[in-house]
């Protein structure tokens, strides 16, 4: 069981009913709890607790950020792991970092802490005013594909919501098949498991590889990607702690 | 030399407004008139411009301005050049009185809280006349373009029903044609090249096809209406000829495109302040009024610095009351921070819950302040406990109220979970998902002078109740400078 302040009700009896024995990790830090919102006097740090350490996972950016802090209102799944060094934000850095914001409403998560002489967010490429740069919507220009090639989206933990960077995956595979003529065009895809600290494992729930295979099928093919055939895996892939994150995903194989 | 004379125009065309302060304008269908190149209205705050970018317009056969249905309505009824391309509550409330509430703005179908009720009687069209509200009535499930039920991830149970329409045996849930009846502001027909630009294939917001446009394949902005529920405007103006008009058979392609030739061109935007005279000078603020508005690209992210919202109004930081109040104002809404929270497709798109930004933000696209992306979004006017109604039960309530109870194998809306109450579901009348539950387009902010109330529902009479909605939802702690600060911004676009 998860054993930590601010799991209650629908949220921890999902997670009982999924978790099993497993082995603790080392270095990796892989829990659920509720984030904690540091305001400081440029932009938000984002925090967690686990185990009565603090961990600091991010600060507030863009859009068009590897970053996507998590949420008040909701529990978040944390697999990072930790870096030596001083502290951020008050908290023990964990990079990289993965954060999925698990649905269910959980009123407790409510934790915004003022700011405070003292604690400052590291610099960030946009601050919490307008920006000063134009949010760039083209990619930069890099080498021209070429042959067979696989393109992966990530997802949160049970989400099958397509985020910025694979909405700019698909778009680039997209680009590719039809500029090739693709001879097949094959999605694939998957659901996983992670492999918490505490040794319990939590699955991605059934059904999700093939809904999160036919969203990316129903956009290549709604964009005009011709020859797409799709499957995906029911059993969820094993969790190892480590690199429980990529293994949430639908690859897109694109052959000439 | 033409926009010289169109200056010259402006300039006369204001002067005798200011002697003729007041003017109120209704076009009825079929009255043959023709509408300037550029024309002025006044309101409370000052004068409104139109302009018809085209040329002067001849409204004699002209099917925006003829009715094409049974109703004797036509387009104009509901989006009049005097009240910025919609209508005010208003001027509405003049027409009923006017007419003894023969005008064709008030027939039953949607000008009416609903047409079972008596047609004579004013508390029949209690919404339209208090709050602007047309009736949208809406199939329950939403249809795929094929008109085969889609796939909904909640049910819908109606727990107030003030209008009696949703109750109705021959109009609501359970009549033969299962509909929600929801009440909704008219939006601008003006400025629409802002409106339709920005669509991506792939909608940032749900990670899902953006709808496309049925002749060319397109993806198109889905910012058009309170629901994103048409995807151009030609599309919109069929279904608002079958609908709003009742018309028995489609409209003629050469109607159509008449209908979007007109809307296409038309600008819209406040052109001088009561107190504060001309906006759009030389040397003043370079987005003001409607010679920019046609002028400017479509499609800019306004979000940053160097090239904001609404352009620059450094010129009028200065001594005179009124422009630099304006000036703050543009400010505030560009600058002032604050906790942007619980706000579905907005939080929850990856940005972090909470969001410290500033008005900007969501209203980032230049010259309207629309979402450059799709912009559906539950800023909390529709659903409890933030919406816009009194929130304990009340016999003054006057919308209908729905209980959303969705499936346990959808996700929940971001934060209000499984059971939502809500005045109108928004985009979930037409997506059928959970998560859009009370998610409404925003809404260009463009001539607002012209065309209170405000918010989709028509809950905030002035745009003092616009902000102070604001300053409620997420704590900004304006003072009262502030507020009439970003007022008179407000009222200047």
């Amino acid at each position: 069981m998860i054993r930590r302040a601010g799991c209650a009700g629908l949220v921890c009896g999902f997670l009982a009913a999924v978790l099993a024995p497993g082995q603790p990790l080392a270095g990796q830090r892989n829990f659920v709890s509720c984030p904690i919102v540091r305001d400081t006097k440029t932009v938000p740090c984002f925090l967690a607790e686990y185990e009565g350490e603090l961990y600091f996972l991010g600060i507030q950016q863009d859009i068009t950020s590897d970053f996507h802090p998590p949420q008040l209102k909701h529990q978040v799944l944390v697999e990072g792991r930790v870096v030596e060094g001083p502290r951020i934000c008050g908290g023990i850095p964990l990079r990289p970092v993965s954060i999925s914001v698990l649905k269910e409403v959980n009123l407790a998560c409510n934790t915004l802490l003022p700011a405070e002489p003292g604690i400052e967010a590291p610099p960030a490429s946009r601050g919490a005013g307008p920006s000063s740069r134009r949010l760039e919507t083209v990619s930069a220009p890099r080498e021209p594909l070429s042959g067979r090639q696989e393109f992966t989206v990530l997802y949160s933990f049970n989400d099958d919501y397509l985020e910025y960077a694979g909405n700019r995956t698909v778009t680039e595979a997209t680009a590719y098949a039809k500029r090739i003529g693709a001879s097949s065009v094959k999605v694939s895809g998957y659901r996983a498991t992670t492999l918490l600290s505490s040794g319990d494992r939590l699955v991605e729930k059934a059904g999700l590889a093939e809904k999160r295979a036919q969203n990316i099928a129903t956009i290549l093919r709604g964009l005009g990607v011709a020859g797409v055939t799709l499957d995906w895996k029911s059993e969820p892939e094993p969790g190892d702690g480590q690199t429980d994150p990529s293994r949430r995903r639908v690859t897109v194989v694109v052959t000439p | 030399m033409r926009r010289l004379l169109i200056l010259f125009g402006i300039a006369l065309t204001l002067s005798a407004q200011y002697q003729n302060s007041f003017k109120i304008t209704w076009i009825e269908p079929g009255s043959n008139v023709i509408l300037p190149e550029f024309d002025a209205f006044d309101n409370s705050n000052g004068t409104l411009g139109v302009l018809n970018a085209s040329g002067p317009v001849n409204t004699e056969g002209h099917p925006f301005f003829t009715a094409l249905g049974s109703n004797k309505r036509a387009c104009v009824n509901c989006h009049q050049p005097t009240y910025g391309m919609s209508v005010s509550a208003a001027s509405l409330l003049d027409r009923w009185r006017a007419t003894d509430g023969k005008d064709p703005v008030f027939a039953a179908f949607d000008g009416s809280n609903c047409p079972s009720l008596p047609q004579d009687k004013e508390s029949s069209h209690s919404l339209l006349l208090k709050r602007g509200l047309y009736r949208i009535p809406l199939p329950w499930p939403p249809r795929k373009a094929d008109g085969s039920p889609k796939k909904v991830e909640f049910t819908i149970e109606v727990v107030r029903d003030p209008t009696g329409c949703n109750t109705s045996r021959e109009y609501g849930l359970q009549s033969a044609q299962p509909t929600v009846s929801v009440y909704r502001r008219p939006r601008p027909a003006a400025n629409l090249k802002y409106v339709l630009s920005g669509g991506q294939p792939i909608v940032l917001k749900t990670g899902l096809l953006a709808d496309v446009d049925p002749e060319t394949g397109k993806p198109v902005s889905m910012n058009l209406m309170t629901d994103a529920r048409e995807a151009t405007l030609k599309t919109q103006a069929i279904s608002a000829v079958l609908g709003h008009e009742q018309a028995r058979v489609v409209p003629t392609p050469q109607q159509i495109d008449r209908i979007v030739q007109y809307e296409s061109q038309v600008y819209v935007a406040q052109m001088a302040h009561i107190f504060g005279g001309p906006l759009a000078v030389p040397g003043g603020p370079a987005g003001l009024g409607v010679a920019a508005l046609r002028d400017h690209p479509a499609g800019v992210l306004g979000d940053n610095e160097s090239d904001p919202v609404f352009g620059l109004f450094t010129a009028w930081k200065g001594n005179d009351y009124y422009r630099s109040s304006v000036a703050r104002g543009a400010d505030l809404f560009m600058n002032r921070q604050f906790w942007i929270r619980d706000t579905a497709h907005i939080n929850s798109i990856g940005l972090g819950n909470p969001l410290k930004r500033t008005c900007a933000t969501c209203h980032n696209a230049q010259m309207t302040g629309q979402d450059l992306s799709a912009g559906w979004v539950d800023v909390g006017t529709t659903n409890f406990p933030t919406w816009t109604e009194p929130n304990t039960w009340a016999e003054s309530s006057e919308l209908p109220v729905f209980k959303i109870t969705c499936s346990r194998d959808a996700d929940p809306h971001p934060y209000l979970g499984r059971i939502i109450y809500t005045t109108d579901p928004g985009r979930a009348l037409i997506s059928g998902r959970c998560v859009d539950v009370g998610s409404i387009v925003m809404q260009q902010l463009r001539g607002l002078s012209g065309r209170a109330p405000y918010f989709a529902n028509g809950s905030a009479k002035t745009l003092r109740e616009v902000v102070d909605f604001y300053d409620r939802r997420f704590d900004m702690k304006l003072s009262d400078e502030e507020k009439e600060d970003l007022i008179n911004f407000l009222g200047a676009l």
